[in-house]
């Protein structure tokens, strides 16, 4: 049970870190991101390339190497994806949200079949590996892999909400959200502002890249579909557009698919989120935390 | 315009939704100006038609039947995407279904192709009520994503239940036989020797997809048509010119779920296997960029689109591996500059007499036309037009 | 009006008289005009995933392949004629493979030898066989494969059916208590479990459950905590490289000490990489025998890699094995018509193939399946038992 439980949370704590992008762009432009998820799997091949560069050049202790290639790779897939809303979505903004969705999913196979023209279609091997043992508790096994990556995500998460909170283009991003027209009347620079969230929402993704590569031992270049939808899942779960309700639809998806799989055996655990998804879209399309829409962002 | 109530309307349960096409009875329009239009049109189906008499190459017919189907399906999807303006991620379940009614009917009820049709088309349509009936409500966006959803619950579902055969599919479906005579057994017609059933599926599959072109854009001028185009192009007021919007979306689902459905009953007889892994997210993903390359809501267009994506990949055999990329690439460029597709809906041919003319009576151009930059900015920076009001988030606003 | 009528008709009456004079005048109804004449090569058509998800296997497919038919040139030819090998694309994919068929049968091959994935080479089977081609299909051995009854068709891979019948042998040898079987929902990976679930429990042994995990996901902490809470000692697991790899690693992981036994699909030298260098005991697989396995199959690799500059790989034998039998049967039979080389190769008794000594059922398939049991070492699969005792 508690084993359930822990297994859900870490999984979950990769879906919140996807979901938190697209909940964040979707809060501002109302832009369902389709390419989000393979911002992530960007992530995971920046990673990958940054960590050889980096490990050929000088040694250092995994844990720290890790930290930096983290760092790298947030601050690179970020500017990935600023640069991709700039030449793909920039343009057309303001043209029906059927072209931007369709744009969305041209970019995500553009991304994902770039990638595996680059790195070939069989999986690479992420050459550090976060393997220290795993801990018992309570009669569960966790592994220190797993807790890294629960505490990584919250940590990464609280640091958004505080600077959505508490910073200036924390509350810019809060104006455009509730209104973007009234927002640059009142001079807030809105291009510049959206960009600032397609960076934070992809290094974010890119964090999360890294993470699982560091995690699982490799990467592929379809690795970012699954956890793509399943993010969109969790945001509209949580109540998409909003911040806290990422996080929480991440975790509660985490756990749902953990115990779905439990009962109803591992080959209809996609259909089982799905279900979720439609059920959740139909009757309670606003998420757990809709009731909150209004302090979206 | 035709769509206003003129007497008080019955309960809209009762009340025909909208009439399915035109009256079939106009004549050949040749001096209209889509007649240059309907010319090429018609030269290319004599084309099409004469062509196995020229060349009948197993690889031709075989890569041409498949290339068929892929308009079949364009065609549907164009009605839930071009005409409708729903985005429809996961249209390649319908394909399964009617793939896999085919193949059940045909192989464990033991029914013949021909007789398994109207099964496929009932099967369709209620796939079509049961998916389209709670998502088309939400958001366009929603949309998507949870018809992405089905499709995969669909192929998973599939690939899970005995009745489908599990992941090994269907095998050794029954190809297409008339009153006792079977395609396989070949025939003489006027001394030449017609054998293999490679050519009669070419047959069998350019007729379904004339006819199936032909019905599309007969619905699609028809009242119906304008319904979808309306809801495509402004939702509310549609609603305010008293077109059941919910009703005219439905209708454009269960029409794209039942030309998919034909045309997986194509591909299973075609295949003669079939099996989950044809039916995968990127094949949706395909015949949406067939339908979005070609031009939205353009028949022409949509034909040209299909013909290109299940075609690409033969000429360029060996590079395939880039076809994605290049597709996906190709997508974003479209829809930047020129979202109206490569053949647009309103597009005249120069050489027509009257182009003028034409370009007032053509359609509306669909609604990815880039708007003026006046009209942009007056809409402001958000993605929402003018009529944009603090909406309910349960209900759409604007596609 | 009139006029337009008018127009119309005359649109239609040219239309149709073209029709009947190009109808007369051509001779292209209905079929291909096969290019090769008796005396020209024999072609030999090879159907395999050069791009897509399994392009790595079509390379070796084609190379193994290539080696035959040089071999077969070099002594002389098939028949008096020189062969040649014609390969085409299937990506895996069963639109690409029925394209690819039949661009190879306009293109006049005799002979099909070649398919790697089952669903893709089941719809092959139907236009080769209809243009009287006789199929070897080398990699391939789902067992739809064969119930399609057609007599021109043969398995040189063993059958899902006799790798599993090898993989129970292991696991008795091995004396397992209580089997975890894992499969990714593929048909063959399933169609594997199936299989080994029925004869382990028909010899007695007990298969503790069975699970499905999606070959898209990394993260299968969930079936990895079932294995361990359900002590199972050994696992088997039929997916392809990745997610067998992953799960070996996240069981161990949760402290599986057991053997770990996977499918052919995931016997890849990748599998060390991708698993973590902690995790590679006890990591055994089904395997058919590679040329580095065999005893003196030292020339014939030494050849290979002068020839493609690159190590031989999975099924590269068997693409080697399929055209031998394929040229075998040619030569017995006396010409490429389909039944008679049909007939000519289900009259092979004992022919040497690298497998071994090749009888085939009226299946099809090998009578005598050449599974061995691998076992991971210094990061590479080598032989472990070849289950003759």
């Amino acid at each position: 049970m508690i084993q359930v439980i822990v297994n859900g949370l870490s999984v979950g704590a990769f879906y919140a870190l996807v979901a938190l992008g697209y909940s964040m762009v979707y809060g501002i432009i109302k832009l369902l991101n389709f390419a989000h998820g393979d911002i992530y799997m960007l992530g995971a091949y920046v990673g990958f390339v940054v960590l050889g560069a980096l490990t050929s050049w000088l040694s250092l202790p995994t844990a720290l190497g890790l930290v930096l290639v983290t760092l790298v790779t947030m601050a690179l897939t970020g500017g990935a994806g600023v640069l991709l809303e700039r030449v793909a979505y920039r343009p057309i903004r303001h043209a029906p949200r059927l072209s931007l969705l369709i744009t969305a999913v041209g970019l995500s196979f553009a991304l994902e079949y770039g990638v595996r023209q680059i790195f070939g279609p069989q999986p690479s091997h992420f050459p550090v590996q976060i393997d220290a043992g795993s801990v018992h508790l309570f009669g569960a096994t966790i592994t220190i892999a797993r807790i890294v990556v629960i505490l990584v995500a919250a940590g990464l998460m609280v640091v958004l909400a505080l600077f959505v909170a508490k910073t200036r283009q924390g509350r810019a991003m809060r104006a455009i959200a509730l209104d973007a027209k009234a927002a640059r009347l009142m001079g807030i620079d809105v291009d510049r502002t959206i960009s600032l969230v397609f960076f934070i929402g992809s290094a974010l993704a890119g964090a999360a890249g890294v993470l699982a590569g560091a995690v699982y031992g490799t990467i592929d270049f379809l690795m970012g579909f699954i956890i793509g939808i399943k993010a969109f899942t969790a945001a509209v779960i949580g109540g998409i557009g909003n911040l806290y309700g990422a996080m929480l639809g991440g975790v509660a998806l985490g756990l749902l698919e953990s115990f779905g799989v439990a009962w109803l055996g591992g080959q209809w655990r996609d259909v089982f989120s799905f279900l979720c998804l439609i059920l959740f879209l139909t009757f309670r399309p606003t998420g757990i935390l809709g009731g909150r829409v209004q302090e979206r962002m | 315009m035709a769509l206003i109530p003129r007497r008080p309307r019955p309960p809209a349960l009762l009340r025909p939704p909208v009439d399915l096409v035109q009256p079939l009875g106009r004549r050949f329009d040749w001096r209209g100006p889509r007649a240059p239009l309907r010319l090429i049109g018609l030269l290319a189906v004599v084309g099409v038609f004469v062509l196995p008499f020229l060349n009948a190459s197993t690889y031709l017919m075989q890569i041409l039947t498949s290339a068929y189907i892929y308009v079949m399906l364009a065609m549907g999807l164009n009605v839930v995407v071009g005409y409708a303006g729903l985005l429809d991620l996961g249209y390649i379940a319908f394909f399964a279904v009617g793939a896999y009614t085919s193949g059940i009917a045909t192989t464990r009820l033991g029914l013949s192709q021909v007789q398994a049709i109207p099964l496929v088309i009932v099967v369709c349509v209620l796939a079509g009520i049961v998916i389209g009936g709670p998502t088309l409500r939400l958001r366009s966006d929603y949309l998507a994503i949870v018809t992405l959803g089905f499709g995969e619950i669909i192929r998973v579902t599939a690939n899970n239940l005995s009745v489908t055969g599990g992941p090994a599919g269907i095998y050794a479906i029954p190809g297409w036989q008339f009153f006792g005579w079977r395609l396989r057994d070949g025939f003489s017609l006027g001394g030449l020797r017609f054998n293999g059933q490679v050519t009669f599926y070419y047959f069998v599959a350019l007729i379904v997809t004339v006819l199936g072109v032909l019905g599309i854009s007969q619905i699609a001028r028809g009242r119906l048509g304008r319904a979808w185009k309306a809801v495509r192009d402004d939702e509310d007021a549609a609603e305010a010119m008293g077109i059941n919007t919910y009703l005219a979306k439905i209708t454009a689902y269960i029409i794209g779920a039942v030309w998919a459905g034909l045309a997986g009953q194509l591909m299973a007889t075609q295949q003669s296997a079939i099996s989950p892994p044809s039916f995968q997210f990127l094949h949706s993903a395909l015949i949406l960029m067939a339908v979005v390359l070609g031009g939205m809501g353009s028949t022409p267009g949509v034909i040209v689109g299909a013909l290109f994506i299940s075609l690409a990949p033969e000429f360029l055999r060996g590079v395939a591996d880039w076809r994605y990329l290049i597709f996906g690439l190709l997508l974003i460029l479209v829809m930047i500059f020129r979202p109206a597709g490569l053949w647009p809906a309103s597009a005249v041919l120069p050489w027509s007499r009257d182009r003028r003319r034409a370009a007032e009576t053509a359609p509306p151009p669909p609604p990815e036309s880039p708007s003026s930059p006046a009209a942009a900015a007056d809409r402001g920076p958000t993605a929402d037009g003018p009529t944009s009001a603090p909406a309910s988030p349960e209900r759409e606003v604007r596609p | 009006m009139t006029n337009n009528y008018l127009t119309h008709r005359l649109v239609l009456i040219a239309v149709g008289l073209s029709t009947l004079a190009l109808t007369a005048c051509s001779g292209g109804v209905g079929g291909d005009q096969p290019d090769a004449v008796d005396d020209g090569p024999i072609r030999i058509g090879m159907l395999a995933p050069l791009t897509g998800s399994e392009s790595v296997y079509g390379a070796y497919l084609r190379n193994g392949a290539q080696m035959a038919v040089d071999e077969i040139n070099q002594q002389g030819g098939l028949l008096g004629r020189t062969v040649e090998l014609v390969v085409e694309d299937d990506g895996c994919d069963a639109q690409m493979a029925t394209a690819g068929a039949t661009k190879l049968v306009s293109a006049g091959v005799q002979l099909a030898v070649g398919g790697y994935c089952s669903g893709s080479t089941l719809p092959t089977e139907q236009i080769f066989y209809d243009n009287g081609i006789p199929q070897v299909i080398t990699a391939a051995n789902g067992s739809q494969l064969i119930e399609a009854g057609l007599d021109s068709v043969f398995l040189v891979n063993g059958l899902a059916t006799q790798q599993a019948q090898s993989a129970v042998k292991f696991a008795q040898k091995q004396a397992a208590q209580a089997i975890f079987t894992v499969d990714d929902g593929d048909a063959y990976p399933k169609g594997l479990t199936d299989a080994f679930a029925e004869y382990a429990t028909g010899v007695g042994l007990n298969i503790v459950a069975h699970e499905q995990i999606n070959k898209a996901e990394k993260d299968f902490g969930a079936v990895a905590t079932d294995i361990v809470g359900r002590g199972a000692d050994l696992v088997f697991c039929t997916a392809y490289v990745q997610p067998c790899a992953l799960l070996n690693q996240q069981a161990r992981q949760y402290g599986f000490a057991g053997d770990f036994l996977i499918g052919d699909g995931a016997v890849d030298a990748q599998f060390a990489d991708l698993t973590g260098a902690a995790y590679v005991d006890r990591v055994y697989g089904t395997f058919t025998q590679t040329p580095d396995m065999l005893v003196g199959a030292d020339s014939w690799l030494a050849e290979y890699q002068a020839k493609f500059k690159a190590e031989p790989g999975p099924y590269t034998t068997q693409a080697y094995d399929g055209v031998r039998v394929m040229a075998e049967g040619v030569r017995l039979a006396g010409s490429t018509d389909r039944a008679a080389v049909a007939q000519a190769i289900h009259g092979l008794n004992g022919f040497e193939l690298f497998s071994g000594p090749a009888t085939f059922t009226d299946q099809g398939v090998l009578a005598d399946s050449s599974f061995v049991i691998v076992v991971l070492k210094e990061g590479k699969f080598v032989l472990y038992d070849d289950l003759k005792s």
